[in-house]
């Protein structure tokens, strides 16, 4: 075996992140070197990664790193392993991405935080928590990584202990999080007792021909384990309060990675461990709690008035298309599913830093507060209306193509199958998609657009390396959007390829025709990835189109005098009120419709959905506990009865 | 001997969960997550054991074919998750000190700002 | 050389027709109708029908007064040209007939996404004036959208389903193998399961262009406008405009969902009078286009002037429950029988 030198890219990536949170524990104190090392560990992580994109993406290799090349030996594999397909490094760039921005934006943010250094300690921790997860080729190196990430994660809720509920939100995180940690390790060892192996590997080739009632608690177990990190339904009230209460840099990290890292063990479990996703009751579990969350955040959403706390809700919703859509089991599911993913992580990152950027300036997210900053924060709104269009799916913004894809692969699934049940996936998705939509028109309404309070007079925009932070994700947003052929063949479809091709998995782990020696005739053939897409969609022409059209009317309307009077009023108010706001007739005054009564039409008509749920999330942490054991013994029921 | 080990790990993690889900001290949450980690723990052990098998110790040379020994593998994971389990009280517990303070109760009904 | 004459052919096409111009001439002019038709339902004479015409220019010559306490300048101005130039791309994405001027560039749920631009435009300009009122009509607007896109959805599901069932794929969401099902089959509406759909997409109209009874968002009599209060000048022009296209743009929709057949009856007419070649195409074009216009009338009367005419403004709760009930149970119909292949 051949070491080319990018073998060794991978255990690189993850030890530039942590070797930097210890550099970082030594010498933290000196401002501009802490800074330094962030960067620089971050940017290395990134790098490495991006120069794994031509080999593991393009010409399909799987990097089998052996830990002191400790290679299997008769068949069985002792040594620790890392190994890198083509998914690991799709959701390995990712995190890479979102850890690199997320860090270019704290430098600013943070800067009037005291115990800094422990800050990027901390978040050096879960980049590599998260990049080890899922480089990693072990399942009990997964768990050590889901106890560090959890751990960071925890610790970097309650980093600003003073916010209000800081401290409860990384309370009740601890609890289910620790919870669900337990089910991965008790997982871990039942299909240790049954294979005597922890390489992904092995146990792929081993599992699926010798299931049994310990291996089905297990897959439970782990299922259920990996829920909680992806904070799907039941879990998803942990994900509002973390995100409610983290500063806003790490809020790009929990939804945009930790919730990644989640979908991924789903993935790595259902398709390589067990192979049980040809089954349609398998399908159906993962496209059920994937719809289940789309719908049930998504209200929940609407009736949040905390910034943050909404867009942690929507975070939620939207993991609910990519499991939804990595559950169907077609080649275009995976695929949609996966471009949403990356899609999920780029707009809500952007999302999160401007409502960090909003809580950077005027102290607050709420949205009962807040109004009219557009006027005082120009890039901010321009940053976040870009974040807005592409979660709620409008052209030619990325969330709009993978959405489209996401339908697309939905609706084949039913006609396919003629199962009626996609049928109204299909619909759900569809609705709550225009109900993304509608709730960021009340946040732009009420706190960007609207009426400016008179305490905000005074706010200024936010310095321009956390507009330079949101700017990339602005960037990138336009650009996944604008060209998504690109992104399907040089990135999701190769990702996709691999879900396909276990086989090729397990051999490049433990050398070539194991697989098919200890599987026999079960081992899954290596399939190619075609789908055929039912509609078109060609965003740049449309774009193309769009801009003549504009510039067309605006060349028209400018020339016809379109803006010819400025705002600038004459210096005292004129008397006649001409550039007053209409008021009836009567004295101006602040009158800013409030978030929680906007779509009260809506409201209305669903007013018993919206208390039963309000009451249901009661916020005491042993009703979260509850449901979690709840899911956990409905789930291995479930399991046991339909393997 | 073995199936009781099982039987009491199973035990201990469903106390631990019926804990959690049951008590309203915060402190008493913590006891409950160290308590399913034990028996976890326990679990572990018990899958690593072998009846009659020495402690898996050995220098170069010394292992042959016909050693027999306890599978050091569970021994090994059971160490990680010890620390694990012990960072996760210790954690925790700095948070229920911290939420004393601020909510001036450690009770889990009170402590409920978040929610809806 | 040829793709300077593609260049102007496809700039012909946005500027001219089935682009600007020609959506402002139709537009407007079917609004005109729409006004007239109302008044004589209620036996008033009416403004003449060239009204939206005198109308919108004299708009075009009024000062615009930009609010002092407009959120954002730029957006209050630039929302209604975003709007009209969405709805205009949009209208040169719905085929007339077999002619479409891009075609394979879009698709039916892209058509369902870009419907929601213009609402959108309206939202954020309304939004930046700062007016209480326009929070108000906001609120409306965008109870009103999500009312709609649910039977909007299921309209179009079933579309795809039955057409594509037809040909062979199993499901299409393309436009073109729409008109093209419906040349061969004849329209779409003669088939039994899909007449519900097609009443309902009919409810859809007024509710999708803010028209009587579902126009609680602009209310005049009770908040002004809503989300026009502020606007004054070039820019409510413009809306109006806006409002006057997206009326002729759903109307043109339907009839490519549903009446797609007409169109081969035109070619044959075409065959018949003994053209050929390029010449066949462009009679068939304008011929289409004349043929679409006059089916956008009548639709217009029946959906938007009729309705205007005998019922009152619905409350924004009533419209939501009328929608996500009634409308959204007609198009279920549909799309259950297109499901089991009826």
């Amino acid at each position: 075996m051949s070491t080319a030198l990018y073998q060794h890219f991978p255990i690189f990536a993850i030890m530039a992140l942590f070797l930097g949170a210890f550099l970082i524990v030594l010498f933290g104190n000196i401002k501009p070197l802490r800074h330094a090392i962030a960067l620089l560990a971050v940017t290395a992580s990134l790098g490495f990664l991006i120069a794994l994109v031509k080999p593991v993406m393009l010409n399909g290799e799987i990097i089998a790193y052996w830990m002191g090349a400790r290679a299997p030996a008769g068949g069985y594999a002792i040594g620790i392993a890392l190994e890198v397909d083509a998914l690991s490094l799709f959701f390995g760039l990712l995190i890479a991405t979102a850890v690199f921005v997320s860090c270019v934006y704290s430098i600013q943010y943070m800067r009037h935080d005291d115990n800094v250094s422990q800050y990027y300690t901390l978040f050096l921790m879960l980049a590599g928590g998260v990049m080890g997860l899922v480089l990693s080729g072990d399942l009990f190196n997964m768990f050590i990584m889901v106890e560090i990430l959890t751990f960071a994660a925890v610790a970097l809720t309650a980093f600003r202990n003073t916010v209000n509920g800081a401290l409860e939100a990384a309370f009740k995180y601890l609890v289910v999080g620790c919870m669900g940690s337990t089910c991965i390790l008790a997982g871990t060892i039942m299909l240790y007792a049954q294979a005597h192996t922890l390489n992904f590997a092995q146990l792929s080739a081993f599992i699926p021909g010798n299931m049994n009632t310990a291996t089905v608690v297990a897959f439970a177990l782990l299922y259920i384990g990996f829920s909680t990190k992806a904070f799907i339904v039941p879990f998803h009230p942990l994900a509002a309060d973390a995100h409610g209460a983290a500063p806003a840099s790490i809020s790009v990290l929990i939804s945009g990675v930790l919730t990644k890292s989640g979908i991924y063990g789903i993935i790595r479990l259902s398709y390589f461990l067990f192979q049980t996703m040809e089954l349609g009751t398998m399908q159906f579990l993962l496209v059920f709690m994937g719809s289940v969350s789309m719908f049930v955040c998504v209200t929940m959403a609407l009736a949040q008035h905390d910034f943050k706390r909404l867009l942690a809700f929507h975070s939620i919703s939207q993991i609910g298309y990519v499991l939804t859509a990595v559950g169907l089991c077609t080649a275009m599911g995976i695929s949609s599913g996966l471009y949403h993913a990356m899609n999920h992580t780029l707009f809500k990152g952007l999302l999160f830093l401007a409502a960090g950027a909003v809580l950077h300036e005027t102290g607050t997210t709420d949205l009962g507060k807040l109004g009219g900053l557009s006027k005082k924060m120009p890039w901010t709104t321009a940053l976040f209306l870009v974040g807005a269009f592409s979660i709620s799916g409008i052209p030619p913004f990325n969330g709009f193509a993978s959405k489209w894809m996401v339908y697309q692969s939905i609706y084949q699934k039913a006609v396919e199958s003629g199962n009626i049940g996609f049928l109204f996936v299909t619909i759900i998705a569809l609705v709550t998609s225009v109900l993304t939509l509608a709730s960021f028109v009340k946040v732009s309404q009420s706190v960007f657009f609207g009426q400016l309070p008179k305490e905000y007079e005074n706010v200024k925009e936010v310095p321009w390396g956390m507009r330079l932070a949101m700017g990339l994700f602005a960037v990138l947003c336009i650009v996944t959007g604008l060209f998504p052929n690109a992104v399907t063949t040089y990135l999701t479809q190769p990702a996709a390829a691999a879900v396909f091709n276990v086989a090729n998995y397990i051999n490049a782990m433990m050398g070539s025709g194991y697989a098919e020696s200890v599987m026999g005739a079960a081992a899954p053939a290596a399939q190619a990835v075609t789908f055929v897409e039912v509609g078109v969609w060609q965003p740049v022409s449309w774009l193309l189109i769009l801009i003549i059209a504009l510039l067309a009317i605006t060349i028209v309307a400018i020339a016809g005098q379109y803006d010819r009077v400025s705002e600038k009023a004459p210096a005292p108010a004129p008397v006649d009120g001409k550039y007053d706001l209409f008021f009836g007739g009567e004295q101006s005054v602040y009158s800013q419709v409030g978030g929680e009564d906007l779509f009260w039409g809506f409201k209305h008509n669903w007013r018993g959905y919206f208390s039963f749920m309000h009451e249901l999330h009661s916020g005491i942490v042993n009703d979260y506990a509850l449901w979690a054991v709840v899911a956990l013994a409905l789930t291995t029921l479930y399991m046991l009865i339909v393997f | 001997m073995i199936m009781f080990n099982y039987i009491a790990s199973f035990f201990l993690i469903v106390l631990g969960f019926y804990t959690i889900v049951t008590k309203t001290n915060l402190v008493k949450t913590v006891i409950g997550l160290s308590i399913a980690d034990y028996g976890v723990n326990l679990l572990i052990i018990s899958i690593g054991f072998n009846p009659g098998g020495t402690a898996p110790i050995f220098t170069w040379g010394e292992l042959n074919p016909a050693s027999f020994f306890v599978d050091p593998i569970p021994q090994a994971l059971t160490l990680t998750s010890i620390v694990i389990g012990a960072c996760v009280t210790a954690m925790s517990l700095s948070l229920v000190m911290k939420l004393r303070e601020q909510y001036g109760t450690i009770d889990t009904r009170e402590i409920r700002r978040l929610r809806g | 050389m040829s793709i300077v004459l593609s260049a102007v052919q496809y700039l012909g096409y946005v500027l001219i027709f089935p682009g600007f111009l020609f959506c402002f001439l139709a537009g407007l002019l079917l609004c005109g109708i729409d006004r007239k038709m109302v008044a004589k339902m209620q036996k008033r004479v009416g403004p003449p029908v060239l009204q939206p015409f005198y109308d919108f220019f004299k708009l075009c010559g009024k000062e615009t007064i930009v609010p002092a306490a407009a959120s954002s300048k730029t957006v209050f101005l630039m929302a209604p040209l975003v709007g009209l130039a969405a709805l205009v791309v949009l209208q040169l994405f719905i085929p007339i007939f077999q002619f479409t001027a891009f075609s394979g560039m879009a698709d039916i749920i892209v058509i369902l996404y870009l419907l929601l631009i213009p609402a959108l435009a309206t939202i954020l300009g309304g939004a930046a004036s700062g007016s209480p009122y326009a929070g108000v009509g906001l609120s409306r607007e965008m109870v009103t959208i999500i009312s709609c896109e649910l039977p909007l959805v299921l309209i179009l599901l079933a579309v795809g389903k039955v057409v594509g069932s037809a040909s062979g794929t199993g499901l299409t969401f393309s436009f073109s193998a729409i008109m093209a099902y419906q040349a061969e089959h004849g329209s779409l509406i003669l088939k039994a399961s899909m007449i519900p759909a097609a009443v309902a997409m009919l409810m859809v109209i007024p509710g999708e262009t803010g028209n009587h009874p579902f126009d609680a968002a602009e209310a005049e009599t009770e908040i002004c406008e809503g989300l026009l209060a502020e606007y004054s000048g070039p820019p409510l022009g413009v809306y109006k405009l806006s409002h006057a296209i997206k009326m002729l743009t759903l109307t043109s929709l339907f009839v490519a969902l549903f009446l797609g057949g007409i169109g081969s009856g035109i070619e044959k007419l075409v065959l018949l009078c003994g053209l050929s070649g390029a010449a066949a195409g462009a009679v068939t074009v304008i011929l289409g286009a004349i043929v679409l216009f006059l089916l956008c009338v009548v639709l217009t009367v029946v959906c938007i002037s009729f309705a205007h005419a005998v019922t009152a403004r619905l409350k924004i709760e009533q419209i939501f429950k009328f929608y996500w009930t009634a409308v959204s149970g007609l198009a279920l119909i549909s799309l259950v029988l297109a499901w089991y292949g009826l």
